[in-house]
């Protein structure tokens, strides 16, 4: 999937139908506590995390804390 | 009185001629102890756990990564083959180049013997020799630069470059830390050449530890060491050998001084004393300290800001040789554990714990990438995860240890189990303790 060729195209939420929302999120990996910004659903607060940003920085993040 | 109760049959060295012997792993109490018999020399005893994390639950099973690439065949059998044989159970995560002899102290404790005027330095053919060796069997493995003191050999630049050059990614030398203390422009070149870090040794934070064990007042030269580095970029990890009575009560200043000059120091990597080499005498149990002890002290001298239960075995070697926590440090010099304990539950496999171990090491005492943000040139387009991503590099530090094994506390169990290869002049590959041990009289077994 290609988001940037479909950025303009809203993602709506499956569940409630409403259109996600850029939100502040907290993520927590491994104790390790951070805030990004996530495409969220304003009503069910479920949130949306495309195949580029999963396969990229956020696998970066994951290696980053990785143990051995 | 406390139950014994068996936790493992191994074999072990007789301490006086060297053959090998049955010996077995019992628990008293919270205490662990191995015991074998010479059937010429007698029964021997020797304390080898001790404290409220017990032996059995520390264990992680693994399943054997096999050295795919024997260099040597089985003869004599485990510990007299080692090159690495076939029976060998576990791959190189560092290897180690002793590049001299040499050295500019005369330590108390020093498991390679060295002296000011011992030996002639090898060749940068002989050294090219071994780092091929090292890239046939393992391939490109973490290399630490050993001794002796590297730092005596003016020509520890070209030595590094000349690995980088073979592709080897990250070079560490193991060093007293005076010359880099007294020699900027040394370690200048050295940063320029392209070495990642140092494995910096650094008992303590007073000059009564270091002439206990050193035989000089040596704090300010590894203060110096330490600030060149920084400037330079080094990564530091600090490395105190933990000797009971001299500076077992200085485990949390060592970590405080640590993270006052983190991100550049990267953690620091505990070694119990050992007795192999030259030791000032046989050892009795008090004069040794085992791993959890290490860890009970860790939790105690930094009042509760290290847990214990953030302290986990490796997934490399044998559980039994080490462990490790990784941190995150926040603005105040706060540690937030990142270590993840969840992998220990099921059966893992050596092999990726190898893979693992190798890259964590190469990630975590390496000097901080820097610039990661200034590359980007529009502010506007710095994410959520870059900041994460240069959080992360910048600020994770380590607290480790290993114990390393000697005569007296051979299991041949963890030696199977063993990464730390010191490449022999020959090229072959042989585990750190057994190429170190000595005797009771103290003569090498491989170490010439």
């Amino acid at each position: 999937m290609n988001v940037d060729n479909k950025k303009d195209i809203p993602w709506l939420c499956d569940k409630c139908k409403k259109e996600l929302v850029l939100h502040k999120v907290k993520v927590r990996y491994l104790e390790g506590n951070f805030e990004v910004e996530l495409l969220k659903c304003p009503e069910c607060n479920m949130v949306f995390i495309d195949e580029e940003l999963a396969t990229g920085k956020m696998l970066e993040v994951e290696k980053g804390l990785e143990d051995k | 009185m406390d139950r014994i109760k068996v936790v493992s049959k191994t074999e072990s060295l007789c301490p006086v001629c060297m053959r090998k012997i049955d010996a077995q792993i019992f628990t008293r109490g919270n205490k662990a102890y191995m015991d074998k018999y010479c059937p010429e020399h007698g029964s021997f005893r020797v304390i080898t756990w001790k404290g409220r994390i017990s032996i059995q639950n520390w264990v992680r099973d693994k399943e054997r990564a096999y050295i795919k690439k024997p260099s040597t065949p089985v003869d004599k059998g485990c510990p007299f083959d080692c090159g690495l044989c076939s029976g060998h159970r576990q791959h190189t995560c560092t290897a180690l180049i002793e590049v001299t002899e040499r050295c500019n102290l005369h330590c108390a404790y020093c498991f390679a013997n060295s002296n000011a005027a011992k030996g002639e330095d090898p060749s940068l053919e002989r050294i090219k020799l071994q780092y091929e060796s090292v890239m046939k069997a393992s391939g490109k493995c973490n290399i630490q630069l050993s001794g002796g003191e590297p730092t005596v050999r003016d020509d520890l630049p070209e030595i590094i470059r000349m690995g980088t050059a073979l592709g080897f990614a990250f070079i560490q030398v193991n060093t007293n830390g005076i010359r880099l203390g007294e020699d900027e422009n040394y370690v200048k070149e050295l940063k320029a050449a392209g070495l990642s870090s140092i494995y910096l040794q650094f008992d303590g934070t007073s000059d009564l530890i270091y002439k206990k064990l050193r035989g000089k007042e040596l704090l300010k030269v590894k203060k110096a060491a330490v600030d060149n580095c920084k400037k330079h970029g080094i990564g530091i990890v600090l490395v105190p050998t933990l000797v009971p009575g001299v500076n077992t009560g200085n485990i949390g200043e060592i970590i405080d001084f640590a993270l006052e000059h983190a991100p550049a120091v990267r953690g620091v990597h505990f070694q119990p004393v050992s007795y192999f080499g030259r030791v000032p005498n046989i050892p009795s149990d008090e004069d040794r300290i085992t791993l959890p002890e290490v860890m009970e002290e860790i939790e105690r001298q930094t009042g509760g800001r290290i847990k214990t239960q953030s302290l986990k075995p490796p997934g490399c070697e044998n559980a039994l040789c080490s462990f490790h926590g990784s941190y995150l440090v926040d603005d105040r010099k706060k540690l937030i554990s990142v270590t993840n304990r969840s992998c220990c539950c099921s059966n893992e496999k050596a092999e990726e714990g190898a893979v693992k171990a190798k890259e964590y090491v190469s990630r975590n005492w390496s000097y901080p990438i820097e610039g990661s943000m200034k590359d980007k040139q529009d502010p506007g387009k710095i994410s959520d995860w870059d900041k994460i991503l240069y959080r992360i590099n910048k600020n994770t530090f380590s607290i480790s240890a290993m114990a390393f094994q000697d005569v007296w506390n051979l299991d041949l169990e963890r030696l199977r189990d063993c990464c730390i290869h010191v490449v022999s002049p020959d090229g072959r590959l042989i585990p750190f303790c057994i190429y170190n041990i000595t005797d009771s009289e103290g003569r090498y077994l491989y170490r010439r």
